[in-house]
């Protein structure tokens, strides 16, 4: 019941509706030959391409000649449908046909406007459309680069990452070469931002930038100081450059070892062994208060003369006597044992292996022992002897 | 009886020649000599045929030639521990009681030659019989693991393989003048090769047995301990293994132990506190293994010097008649 009610509803709404559209069709009446821009500048000895339009407007389908008229002596001028070259089309009622005009200039045409009729006839209606072309107003080629944050702060452990856009200003397309000016031993690497390959040339559509990024890397031993980057783009006949600022601050960094890198001593059970470690920085800021401590097994004991060291400029080394005491209840045989230096903002530890050797004073008794055997025999021999 | 001058060891080379001779040609000792090269070859054998798989893992693969063992015969050292005192009581049983059984005594000492050489030559001609016998089973191991093995020894492993040479004699010494005092003290050489026997099963098989009964005796386990599952009390470990070592089969097994397992670092009780920080299984360095069977060695050297004048001083204070 209720959806019977409904219905001549709806039949009442699609009749206005059709009423509508009918309202809107256009007044006038006839055939044109239409494009968006009339009037365009062409690059000599290059091909240019002219979007066009063949409307028709209330009247019947027909056949339409098209042709092109006042063409300068050396251009070609074609009618492209679909990518063809056509002389003819034929507009539907109240619908139009897209055509493409193609100019070829010649490379030695002088610079000037020249102007091109379109014509296009109907056995009813006809149209022409007038075409200036400008030749030689070319743009220079232009690049630009611009970058947000032009100067970073890091360790020499950091890798500076600057992200930059560089803008291609000019008509043309242009592959873009990217270099960077680095101080020796830096390591550079140009990527897409967002991207993970690395790039030494990108190609930049005419009016187009992209979004790039140089990744910087000092190498570990740089002293701290403010250093510059200057990364140049290059396409033919342009260039840009920006300088970019890394700000390295230094950063201490230890190392311990033994006396010519060794990791391992021997020490006798119970008995007090001096074993030489050497300390170094090998970082770019000096270290300041380094503390040395040991961890060995429980029962042993370690001191180190001296116990700290008050600072270690980079690249020097300091020598440190590490006295430790195995417990005099040690086994023979090997035992791990840490040292560690802690400086301020940084730290090292060496695994030291240290080969506990056992007192010889049982060798000793062992000998006596025997030589007593033998005083016993002698002593025999001297009493009971040459019988 | 008046003192006689000169020095007391005239004539002794010429003992030690005769009775090395004897020893080497006697047929007693190529019955014992095929006995221990037998035994000593099969437990060999079947030790290589195990260590070809780890030859290259293991870097003292020589050594475990001594040591390894696979079910039913025992390892090479297993062996010798048993034959080297029995092949040292063959040779030393009957040294001086058969010169009195065969009436050869006083002739021998009416010859230019004191009681002092003879017994020394008796006793020396026996360790150097046992010392060749020692030293070419040791040799014919070596070579055979050299032909199947394919690999040369390493020096440590030389050493500790002539450090455990050393120990085998005097471990076989001991007992030849244990055997030689038997002879001294006995003249039927039934009775001296029997107690001399009855010793080395008492001092092998049944002293363990008895120390074990005796710590627990003296230190009888702690009923808690024993509720909770923990093992004999520390004095009662120290006593057992202070006791034990009493017996030379024990010194001897201790050294081997030390010498031939290169990763030995003890060989008493260890406390967990010892063992903090330590790197398990690194081998010692031959010289700290050398320290710690010093005590062990130095008993078996010893023991084998007391119990020779034992034996001296007796045969010593002994009537010779024609």
């Amino acid at each position: 019941m209720r959806r019977a009610f409904w219905l001549p509803v709806v039949f009442v709404t699609l009749v206005a509706v059709s009423h509508a559209q009918a309202a809107d069709a256009p007044h006038v009446k006839g055939l044109w030959l239409t494009t968006d821009y009339p009037s365009l500048a062409a690059q000599a000895g290059q091909p240019t391409t002219l979007q066009l339009k063949l409307q028709n407007y209330g009247l019947p389908p027909e056949r339409v000649a098209l042709s092109v008229a006042d063409v300068p002596a050396g251009w070609k001028a074609a009618i492209l449908g679909n990518g063809l070259p056509v002389t003819a089309a034929m507009p539907a009622t109240n619908d139009n046909v897209p055509l493409t005009l193609r100019i070829d200039v010649p490379a030695n045409a002088g610079p000037g406007t020249d102007e091109l009729v379109l014509h296009a006839r109907g056995a009813g209606a006809s149209a022409t459309l007038p075409i200036d072309i400008t030749i030689g107003q070319n743009l220079p080629p232009q690049l630009s680069i611009k970058t947000d944050l032009p100067s970073l702060r890091g360790t020499p452990t950091t890798s500076f990452k600057y992200t930059f856009h560089v803008q291609n200003d000019s008509d043309k397309d242009a592959t873009v070469k990217l270099v960077a000016d680095a101080p020796p031993g830096f390591q550079t690497s140009f990527t897409e931002s967002y991207g993970t390959q690395q790039l030494s040339s990108i190609p930049i559509a005419a009016g187009k930038s992209k979004d790039l990024q140089v990744q910087v890397q000092p190498p570990d031993n740089i002293k701290a100081g403010d250093y510059p980057v200057t990364v140049h783009a290059s396409a033919d006949g342009a260039a840009a450059s920006t300088r970019l600022e890394m700000q390295i601050t230094g950063q201490p960094k230890l190392s311990l070892s033994g006396q010519g890198g060794r990791l391992s001593a021997s020490a006798e059970a119970g008995k007090a062994t001096a074993i030489s470690l050497v300390v170094r920085n090998d970082g770019s800021a000096p270290a300041q208060d380094i503390h040395f401590s040991g961890s060995p097994p429980s029962d042993w004991k370690v001191d180190f003369k001296p116990d700290s060291i008050p600072a270690l400029v980079p690249n020097q080394k300091a020598t440190v006597q590490a006295l430790l005491t195995p417990s005099d209840k040690a086994l023979a045989g090997d035992y791990m044992t840490t040292f560690d230096a802690d400086g301020k903002g940084a730290a090292t530890s060496a695994d030291f292996r240290i080969t506990v050797e056992t007192s010889t004073l049982w060798g000793v008794i062992g000998i006596a022992v025997i030589a007593i055997a033998l005083l016993i025999a002698v002593g025999a021999v001297a009493r009971f002897g040459r019988r | 009886m008046a003192r006689r001058s000169g020095s007391p060891f005239i004539g002794f080379g010429a003992v030690f020649v005769k009775e090395l001779a004897d020893h080497l040609g006697s047929s007693r000792m190529f019955v014992l000599e095929w006995l221990v090269l037998l035994t000593g070859i099969g437990a060999v054998y079947t030790a290589i045929s195990d260590l070809k798989t780890t030859t290259a893992s293991d870097p003292f693969v020589f050594l475990r030639l001594f040591t390894h063992a696979r079910d039913p015969l025992p390892s090479f050292i297993a062996v010798l521990a048993f034959l080297v005192p029995l092949m040292a009581i063959g040779l030393g049983f009957d040294a001086i009681n058969s010169e009195f059984n065969r009436r050869t005594m006083s002739r021998i000492l009416a010859q230019p030659i004191y009681r002092d050489a003879l017994l020394l030559g008796k006793f020396l001609a026996g360790l150097a019989t046992l010392a060749i016998a020692l030293v070419m089973l040791w040799l014919l191991v070596v070579g055979f693991g050299l032909i199947t093995l394919g690999v040369p020894p390493s020096g440590a492993e030389v050493s500790r393989g002539i450090g455990f040479l050393v120990v085998a004699l005097f471990y076989g010494g001991l007992w030849l003048t244990v055997a030689i005092l038997c002879s001294v003290l006995f003249r039927s050489a039934a009775t001296s090769a029997l107690v001399a026997l009855g010793l080395w099963l008492l001092a092998t098989v049944l002293w363990p047995l008895i120390v074990q009964f005796a710590a627990n005796a003296i230190y009888p386990p702690n009923a808690v301990t024993l509720l909770l599952g923990g093992g004999p009390s520390l004095g009662q470990v120290e006593l057992q293994q202070t006791l034990s070592r009493v017996s030379p089969s024990t010194l001897f097994d201790e050294s081997v132990l030390a010498l031939l397992h290169p990763a030995t670092r003890a060989l008493g009780p260890v406390f967990m506190s010892q063992l903090e920080g330590s790197v398990m299984g690194a081998p010692l360095p031959f010289g700290q293994s050398l320290l710690l069977i010093w005590p062990q060695a130095t008993g078996l050297v010893a023991g084998t010097i007391i119990v020779f004048v034992f034996a001296y001083i007796a045969f010593q204070r002994q009537e010779v008649r024609a």
